[in-house]
Formats: structure tokens, sequence, C-alpha cells
């Protein structure tokens, strides 16, 4: 069962989730003792290489793999050759003589963790590769809703702002599918394409998404640094037509509605601020649930394999092994 | 003097195969006949079973010379043609220096003649650096033989500059060809808007990004009475725009398609594969299945391949920072062979007419026919055998393909040009 790399949600068997958010319960206890330590992975290296800002993912894996007892190393993208011109291939072939057992990595460019998986032997695990894939993500959010739902068959998530450009819309609603909760989209019509999988709900109505009568409102983080081009007029206009206002925060609250968000909160755009308040609010627990789904992630995966041949420049394995028409 | 046996001739005007002999001599063909007499000193290729036909000839390639010769020169460039069946090309001017002077032809056209076997042909830039600006001085490249003028790789954009343009260079005689995509819809992605764009988290880049220009491009030409020629169409309503505006009767537009946009689809970009990236991009099984129904009823004149060299490095990037392009040459005329000739979704007509006789005709070239008193410009192609296209059998600088390492069906066997036999396997 065990894997050498996380690096997306699409292809997790069911029992692989099922094992994670298992072992995740386990750790999460741990969090009580006075020693929160374990010797799992003593004496193994984990890498962070994160091209991208990010402060809750980062130190949520490196609070996991120090407490599973990992070295931990963090990659200064700033400061390192990236910044003298060096291409990711060659990061990766110096990533790669270092024989870190783990990398943790995060970039902008879509595919890129599963490139760098494919050319080392250490543990890849994905921490959002632009608005492709976010594992971990997906996991402490559907580990998060089996704490409020231990059987989550049936229930409805509606996930509501920038799914175009959103890797937590994308693997979170596949992992919740694969639970057997259904799941739709709200948002403007800019921002939720008309390609998305035919399972998933589709709505550009607050009303008519509210109709659909949802367990738990997920919101997005409005992100104004992916869009090149305007994708709705204002954020005033945003929060008014797409925000959780004081006014549906109460009709919210008559509903008995959970409200998650993956962070960090934009105020006054995604929700208002008496929802940081709001009793069933699940914003703090999917950071607290972030670690202990880290540390199984980290637990799970074997690195190792064949050391890669230092065959340089050769295109990567292509998915198919035939061309044409299949 | 050269006699070949028993070949299957293949012609533009039919779909069916004429056994014969054929007779060359000093590079032209003397007589076709069946049972002809070896004349003395003439060397006989006993063809039974081959498939004889005119010469390929591209009206589309990216020879990257000068400026980015790392990723295929004119020798290389040449050599990859010839090993695919092909004796003449039309080189694309976005180099570095741009192809958009005199001057700069007169390099190109000087280099071809010293480092090709096969004539190389070159179009000029629209605009001065394809900046889309200032036009480039275009008489001086008509001088040298300049017929076909693009800014590809990127679209003329500014309406104005391109009318503007039409209306003198057709003056001169001179055609445009157009690359079609409105940049502020298309982005750098180099893949298609929908299921697959989504699936893999790049924000795509939708048809009417194309269609548009497309459209807009053949009414700039109904305005200034001039022939645009679209490039590489790669989309379902994109090619019924030019089918209407054929239908029409009014407008001097020919049309392209290339193997690879009738071949493959998004999906088989899978899991980041960058030898499925290119520009425009590969769209769905709907937009395959409408773009060989054009190329049957004629919608599209030829078929050119684009012929897009990177180099591996470049290529081995992630899909987002890996270049558009995809290599055509070496593989082409086998590759139509197998997914096409073979199971009978078009005859040979298709690509004698299509990718021989037609690309020649936009040039204003003769065409390539076995005919008595024509020119030599022929091949031979195996139909019984395969070929392996491995990195030793690309003659191309750069091996972007994604038939890299594929075996097809059909071979290459022969390539005569006049009095030279340029490949024989």
């Amino acid at each position: 069962m065990a894997r050498k790399d996380l690096l997306d949600i699409a292809s997790l068997r069911r029992e692989e989730i099922e094992f994670l958010l298992d072992q995740s319960t386990s750790f999460k206890k741990l969090f009580t003792h006075s020693v929160k330590k374990i010797p799992a992975l003593e004496g193994k290296s984990v890498l962070m290489l994160f091209y991208e800002a990010s402060t809750r993912t980062h130190s949520s894996f490196e609070v996991a793999a120090k407490r599973l007892s990992a070295e931990v190393t963090n990659f200064d993208v700033a400061h390192s050759s990236i910044t003298k011109g060096e291409s990711v291939r060659e990061t990766i072939e110096t990533l790669q003589a270092m024989r870190t057992d783990y990398i943790v990595v995060r970039h902008a460019h879509p595919g890129l963790p599963g490139m760098i998986a494919r050319q080392t032997t250490a543990s890849v695990i994905n921490a959002g590769d632009g608005a492709h894939e976010h594992p971990t993500q997906a996991l402490l959010d559907a580990f998060t809703i089996k704490e409020k739902f231990p059987d989550p068959r049936g229930k409805k998530v509606l996930i509501i702002g920038d799914i175009l450009h959103s890797r937590v819309a994308r693997s979170t609603s596949t992992l919740l599918q694969k639970l057997g909760v259904e799941v739709a989209y709200l948002g403007p019509g800019s921002l939720v394409p008309k390609y998305v999988p035919a399972s998933i709900r589709r709505f550009t109505d607050y009303e008519a998404a509210m109709a659909w009568a949802p367990d738990v409102v997920y919101l997005l983080r409005v992100q104004l640094e992916r869009q090149d081009v305007q994708f709705f007029p204002s954020v005033r206009e945003y929060h008014r037509v797409y925000g959780i206002t004081t006014t549906r925060l109460a009709e919210i609250r008559d509903r008995g509605l959970y409200i998650m968000h993956p962070g960090p909160v934009n105020r006054g755009v995604e929700l208002c601020d008496a929802v940081m308040d709001y009793e069933r609010s699940l914003i703090t627990n999917q950071v607290e649930n972030g670690i202990s789904i880290r540390m199984a992630v980290l637990d799970w995966l074997t690195p190792g394999g064949e050391f890669p041949r230092q065959e340089s420049y050769v295109a990567p394995q292509r998915a198919s092994a035939t061309v044409g028409r299949p | 003097m050269l006699l070949l046996q028993n070949a299957r001739i293949a012609s533009e005007n039919s779909p069916l195969l004429i056994e014969g002999d054929v007779l060359i001599v000093e590079g032209k063909i003397q007589a076709i006949g069946h049972n002809l007499a070896t004349p003395k000193g003439a060397r006989v290729i006993d063809a039974r079973g081959r498939i004889l036909m005119p010469a390929m000839f591209d009206a589309h390639v990216h020879f990257r010379a000068p400026g980015f010769e790392n990723k295929e020169t004119i020798t290389t460039g040449s050599e990859a043609a010839i090993n695919g069946g092909v004796t003449g090309v039309v080189m694309m001017p976005n180099t570095r220096p741009a192809l958009d002077s005199a001057t700069a032809i007169a390099t190109v056209l000087e280099n071809a003649k010293l480092r090709s076997r096969i004539p190389v042909y070159t179009s000029g830039c629209v605009t001065k650096n394809r900046e889309g600006k200032e036009l480039a001085e275009i008489e001086g490249m008509r001088e040298l033989g300049v017929k076909m003028l693009t800014d590809d790789g990127d679209t003329t954009n500014d309406p104005a500059v391109l009318l503007r343009a039409m209306q003198y260079a057709t003056e001169f005689g001179m055609f445009f060809a157009s690359h079609c995509e409105v940049p502020e819809l298309a982005g750098p992605r180099a893949l298609n808007e929908g299921v697959m764009s989504y699936r893999l988290g790049i924000k795509g880049s939708p048809t009417c990004a194309e269609e548009i220009i497309i459209d807009r491009d053949i009414r700039l030409a109904h305005a200034a009475g001039a022939h645009v020629h679209i490039q590489h169409v790669s989309s379902k309503l994109g090619m019924e725009t030019i089918r209407w505006w054929k239908s029409r009767g009014d407008v001097q537009v020919t049309a392209e398609v290339a193997p690879h946009h009738l071949l493959f689809t998004d999906e088989h970009i899978g899991d980041y594969d960058t030898n499925y990236k290119m520009n425009p991009p590969l769209r769905t099984q709907a937009d395959c299945d409408a773009l060989l129904e054009g190329l049957i009823e004629g919608v599209f004149d030829l078929i050119a391949t684009d012929h897009a060299p990177h180099t591996p490095f470049e290529k081995a990037q992630d899909f987002m920072s890996a270049p558009n392009g995809i290599t055509g040459l070496d593989t082409a005329l086998v590759s139509l062979y197998h997914y096409f000739v073979e199971p009978k979704k078009f005859g040979w007509d298709v690509v004698v007419k299509r990718y021989s006789a037609e690309p020649r005709r936009l040039m204003g070239l003769p065409v390539a026919a076995i005919e008595v008193g024509q020119q030599a410009e022929c091949l031979l192609f195996d139909t019984e055998v395969e070929t392996t296209f491995t990195r030793e059998f690309m003659k191309s600088k750069s091996q972007n393909t994604p038939f890299l390492d594929q075996t097809l069906k059909g071979r290459v066997d022969l390539v005569i040009l006049g009095t030279e036999i340029l490949l024989e396997r």
C-alpha cells in the first residue's frame, strides 16, 4: 500500500484515503501529550522547497516533520541559484545529489511536483502546484468534515469563490466525491468554468445555491494575485453577491451550517468579521488538523527506489506508450 | 538513367494507383509504361509493391536560422525534410534577426544554397521585427523571390497595419499567411480551454481566440482584395469559418492543417507531456473530426507541418515553462499513411494533392507530377514495412515529437530530385 509520492488526489484509492484519515486520528491524539514528538522519521531529512509564499502550509509541514523527529531544511529560494537563472531541472539535480528523503514542494506551475518526483528518489509531496492540486489540504478538509459527520456520505458541500484559479477546489472536491459527499460550486460566471465535471453542480446565484441545501459552506480565498485580467468588478461587489455578509451569516446560523476556509481569509471579502466568532466555523480546526494529516502523509510515504540515471535533459516519461487516436 | 519497374504510381487526381515503369533520364521523366526496355547503362530499381509519388512540399517550417541554430540549422532541417520525403520547404521568418529585410532574406537564401540539398524558400515578415507596428521593407524581399508575408508565431495584432500591408503588398503579387490568435484571449498557455485545462489547472486558450482572427483576416483580405492563407487551423468553427468564406467566392483564401491537429487531442497531454505543447493548442476529438472532414472536402488546401524544433533541454522543463512546438518533417508522411491512408480515411490522392501539389501551387512553383516531360521530383514509399522513429533515425536537430521511439506503418525508401538520389534506404 505504500507509495513514494503524494502528487494528487485523483490517483488516490479509497482505502488509501481511509488509511490516511485513520492515521491522522491517531496522530492528533498525540497533540494532547506533554511530549508531542515520536521517533517515526528519526534520521530522515525533509526538504521544504517553496517557490511560492506560504505561511500555514509551510509551517504545518515543518511542525509535522519535526513531530516525527525528521530533520527539516528550508531551501531558501530567495537566496538560491534560482535567482541566478538556474532552471528547475538543474535545481532538481542538485537536490537529488543531496539525497534528501522527502521533498515538500510548492510552485506556481502545475505539474512541476510530478516532474520532480520522476527525477528523484526522494518522496515528493505536492504542497500546491498552481491551480492544479493541493492534496494535503483536501485530506485535512475531509478529516475536518469527518470529525463533524463521521459518515459523510450524502452530505453536501458548497464551495464558493474563484474555482478557476483554485487548486483547493479541485483537490477537495475530488476527495469529497470519493467519500460520497455531494459537491457544488458557486461563484461569478467568469470564475466557475462551464466545463467543470458534470458530477459537480454549478451555481452562479447565491440563493439558488442555498436552496440546494448544503451542510457545509466552504469559502475560497479570492486570489487577486493570480488574476491577470479583471474577473469581477470590485471586491465590494464580490462580497455583496458571493460573500457571507452579516445578513447571510444569520441565515447560516439559523440553518446550522458549518463554514470552512483554507485561509488566509480576506476579511470583508469572502466573509464578514463576525464569521470568525461563529460557533460552527471550522477554520481553526482545519489549521490544527493540517498537522496531523501531514504527519500521516510523511509517515505513510516510502522514499527510495533506484537512483535515477544522470542522463541530462531527457524528456520525462510520457503518460501513455502509444500515440494517435485512442 | 534510372528505371523504376512495376511501381504503383499515385497522383493528385485519383485515389487509384496505376502500375507501371518509369524511366528517368538526366533528371527528367522520359517514359511511363508497361515493360519499358532497359536502356544501356540505366540503373534498374525493382519498385514492385511500392508506391511512386511526387515528393512532398512543406509550406510551413521553422529552420531557426539565423539565431537559434542550437535547435535547427538549414542543413539539419532540410535533411529532416528529405528523411520524410519532402523536397521543398518554406521557412517562417521568426528567426533572430527576424526575416524582415532584403539583407536578412539574402543571407538565408545564400546559406540555403550552400547548405541544403533541396530548395529552401522563405517567407518575409509583414512588419519590422514582427512587432506589428511598422511595415517591413516588402519590395526588397519580393525582388529576392519572397511571395509569402507573415508575422508567424504571432498575429499582426493591429488590423489597420495588416490592412495597409495587404493593400500595399498585393500590388506586388504577394500574399499573406496568418497565424490566428488574439493574444489577450489566448495567453501563453498553449492548452485548449476545456475539460483538460480544468483538470490540469492551466487556464486554457479558447478556440474563439483563433476563430476571431481567422474571420478578421479574411475580412481584411476581402476589403483589400488580397490573398490570405490561414495557417495551422485547429478548431471546428475555424474550419467552418473558412468554408463559409470560400463558399461566398469573393475573396481569395487558402488554408492549411497540420498533421498533429488531425491526430492528437488535448487529452494526449496526459501528465503534462510537453511534446504535446504547441500553438495553436491541441483541441478535442470533435475538432479533429471536423478538420479531417475539412481536409477531405478541400476546405484545407494543404497540409503543412509547422515543423518547430526545440532542444531537449527546453522541452524537458515543466509544461508552463517549455516552449510551444513539435517537429514534423521526419514523421509527417509516414504518420499520414499510418493513421489515414492505411485505415482508408482518405486515399493517396489527398496526400499528393494537399502535401505536394497545392503547396507548390500556393508558392507559384511547378507541380511535381509523375508525368512525361516533368522534372523527376518523387519518392518511393513502402507500405509493407514499418518505421521506428528513434533518435538515430531523425535528422532534425531536435526531437520534440510524440512519435519519438514509436513504430508506425510505412517507410520512405527513396527520394529523387532531378539527377540526384537524395535518400535511399
